[in-house]
């Protein structure tokens, strides 16, 4: 039996040969005794080169060694089964040149694989000797003689974010804090960060990212629960970021965890929108949310400013019509004054010169006066002229006065 | 040949025997030895290190900190507001061979039960001290409670080899119940901004609306005074410019005043005169002589 297949195997090696592992393998499952053999003497001429690094001689020699006992064992079972014996002694010397040769050659790139890694811009490694961390690969190509010192790639640089608030759904309050004066909010926000010290990463916590998480939830809800509602809503956002993000960074770094926080991004900062049942002063019952009432204070913001424009406006109407119509005063005072001034100078002038020409010829010009304004008087006016003696007095209680007007009206 | 077959595989054992007698303890983690159950050998730095084949046992454990978040529990302040709270935890593995006494073959996970119990009844106890109300939960005084919720939590961890690197309170939020009353005084404390912006701006238009009438009455009043003045002036300015002029002869001014009078109250169709032919003007219409001559 023995014999029978010893003499495939030289045929095998003969063929084959690609490599030395193959082939070792091969035989150890073959062999019965030797099946440890094999297989430990391969292993060991794949790990011991690498065990001692750079000292190549040995390998060779180890690998020699290896090899002359492989020869020896397929020899002696050649021996013994006699007939097989010329063939495996024709296999063997193929065997130890080319073969070999190919092997040592596969296994020095196949260790050459494990042992060197390129590490990307954006990435570092962390480098164990024997578990013990040893240094730190930068970008580029890097030795990490295998199987001593192990290697860890993962990305540095790269921008991280959490995103909290939203989506942690126990207990429907997502997101809601509670501020100092026993307000309620509700903040979302998120968290980017990246690894500032790669050693400090890998060897501080084991849950990295739950941790930021957890960490940062927690800096936004003590520095939500030391501060007034209002002034978050309104102006202080971008304090609260700031301080939140100093915060998670002394955390972290107190524990030398290597996580770099780059920024805090609130986006979100509102009155929960739970609706609840309100019974207002006059017993009416309405379903409102504080955002509602929010908004509401808005609205109610904007119809105080929109009254008091109003009622600018209205004084402003009102100023200008009331220099409108002072004005219109006083011009027509001013006018009257004119008027009258001017009019009366006119008059008095024209008496002075009258007076003048009375003056030069005092009786003549009476006279004509008198006379010249009796006739524009007298042109114009109904005269009834009685004689004036004693009995004609008793003429002017009978006159028909109404007639004589009359007649005078109609003429 | 026969020597070097039967060296096989002695080299071949001793090699086994070697690589299962070495072991790596990683840079994050400790390991314990245990020779048939006994605790043999305490492993803290990482790098290789040895046991016996077959008779050692390694067990190994985490180095880094581990996180834990405890549950949602309500604890009572002093002024007997109820909070929900929960905490989130950061720990490690301080001392292996008590962890290993402590916790057994359960390990992190029954460290973790037992770690969620000490917490637990820590926040209670530092949450509802004696003099810790609401308001210094929701304070800057908060790290300190934190840290003394800390101290006292790593003083009884130590029993489980743990020690307590950080406390963070999470959540301190108003129970369920007090959810919606919280909400519904939000509301009303709205309500009440809006009423009184509301009220302050009409306010503001009413005060507005009344000084421009104020104002305008003024403006105005002090128009017609001014007009007033004006128009008197100019009566008193007409009266002097008479009294110069007239006063210069009273007598013709009378004259001369009437007849203009006459010319003007005399006008019309609608005066008769009943006259008689004794007057003045007719002095010379009975005679030539005038009246001078007729009287």
């Amino acid at each position: 039996m023995a014999g029978n297949t010893g003499g495939p195997w030289g045929g095998g090696g003969n063929s084959g040969g690609n490599s030395g592992g193959n082939n070792g393998s091969n035989g150890g499952s073959n062999g019965n005794g030797s099946n440890g053999d094999g297989n430990r003497g391969n292993n060991g001429g794949g790990r011991r080169p690498d065990g001692e690094g750079s000292q190549i001689p040995e390998i060779d020699e180890l690998v020699k060694k290896g090899q002359e006992q492989l020869r020896v064992l397929m020899g002696g079972r050649g021996g013994k089964g006699g007939s097989g014996g010329g063939q495996g002694g024709g296999a063997g010397p193929a065997f130890t040149r080319g073969t070999v040769g190919l092997g040592i050659a596969a296994a020095v790139v196949l260790w050459g694989l494990a042992s060197f890694y390129t590490v990307k811009p954006e990435e570092q490694s962390v480098e164990l000797f024997l578990g013990e961390f040893s240094g730190i690969g930068e970008q580029g190509l890097n030795f990490a003689p295998w199987p001593l010192v192990k290697a860890e790639v993962f990305a540095v640089t790269t921008n991280q974010t959490e995103s909290i608030g939203e989506g942690r759904g126990s207990a429907g309050n997502e997101g809601l804090m509670l501020t100092t004066d026993e307000n309620i909010v509700d903040i979302d926000f998120e968290v980017v960060w990246n690894i500032k010290n790669a050693k400090d990463y890998k060897f501080s916590l084991k849950e990295p990212q739950a941790a930021v998480i957890a960490i940062s939830e927690a800096a936004m809800r003590e520095i939500i629960s030391q501060s007034e509602l209002a002034p978050i809503l309104s102006r202080d956002r971008g304090l609260v970021e700031q301080s939140v993000q100093e915060l998670i960074q002394r955390t972290l770094d107190n524990r030398k965890t290597g996580i770099n926080i780059l920024r805090v991004n609130v986006k979100k900062v509102e009155p929960p929108s739970q609706v609840v049942r309100m019974v207002n002063a006059d017993g009416s019952v309405e379903d409102v949310s504080v955002v509602d009432a929010f908004l509401d204070v808005q609205a109610a913001e904007q119809e105080r400013d929109r009254l008091e424009r109003q009622a600018d406006a209205y004084a402003n109407r009102k100023a200008a019509e009331a220099r409108g119509e002072s004005a219109q005063l006083l011009e027509a005072a001013e006018g009257y004054r004119a008027r009258l001034v001017n009019g009366s100078i006119g008059e008095a002038s024209a008496f002075l010169a009258v007076l003048a020409e009375y003056k030069a010829a005092p009786e003549v010009t009476r006279k004509r006066l008198y006379l010249e304004t009796m006739e524009k008087v007298l042109g114009d006016v109904d005269k009834i002229i009685l004689e004036n003696n004693e009995n004609g007095q008793g003429v002017v209680p009978y006159l028909p006065l109404n007639e004589l007007r009359k007649n005078g009206g109609s003429n | 040949m026969r020597s070097i077959n039967y060296l096989i595989p002695v080299v071949v054992i001793l090699v086994a025997g070697l690589l299962s007698s070495i072991f790596i303890v990683d840079e994050r983690e400790k390991a314990l030895v245990l020779r048939l159950g006994q605790i043999k050998q305490e492993i803290t730095d990482p790098g290789l290190a040895f046991k016996i084949p077959l008779l050692d046992e390694v067990v190994r454990y985490e180095d880094r900190i581990l996180t834990l978040e405890t549950d949602l529990i309500q604890v009572t302040p002093d002024d007997q507001r109820r909070l929900d709270v929960d905490a989130f935890v950061l720990y490690r593995i301080a001392d292996i061979k008590q962890f290993r006494q402590a916790t057994g073959v359960g390990g992190e996970a029954e460290a973790r039960a037992q770690l969620k119990g000490i917490l637990n009844s820590q926040i209670r106890a530092v949450l509802g001290g004696r003099g810790v109300t609401s308001n210094t939960i929701l304070s800057p005084e908060r790290a300190a409670l934190m840290q003394s919720i800390r101290q006292q939590a790593d003083n009884r961890a130590s029993a489980l080899g743990l020690s307590i690197v950080d406390v963070r309170l999470r959540q301190t939020n108003l129970p369920k119940q007090n959810f919606a009353a919280t909400l519904q005084r939000m509301i009303a404390e709205r309500d009440r901004e809006a009423t009184d912006e509301r009220a302050r701006g009409r306010e503001a238009a009413q005060r507005v609306t009344a000084q421009a009438d104020r104002t305008y009455e003024e403006i105005l009043s002090e128009a017609r005074r001014d007009a007033r003045i004006i128009e008197g002036e100019a009566d008193a300015e007409r009266n002097g410019i008479f009294a110069e002029a007239y006063g210069q002869d009273v007598e013709f001014f009378e004259f001369y005043r009437s007849l203009s009078a006459y010319e003007l109250a005399l006008q019309g169709k609608n005066s008769t005169m009943v006259m008689s032919p004794d007057s003045e003007f007719f002095n010379y219409l009975k005679s030539d002589g005038g009246a001078a001559a007729s009287n």
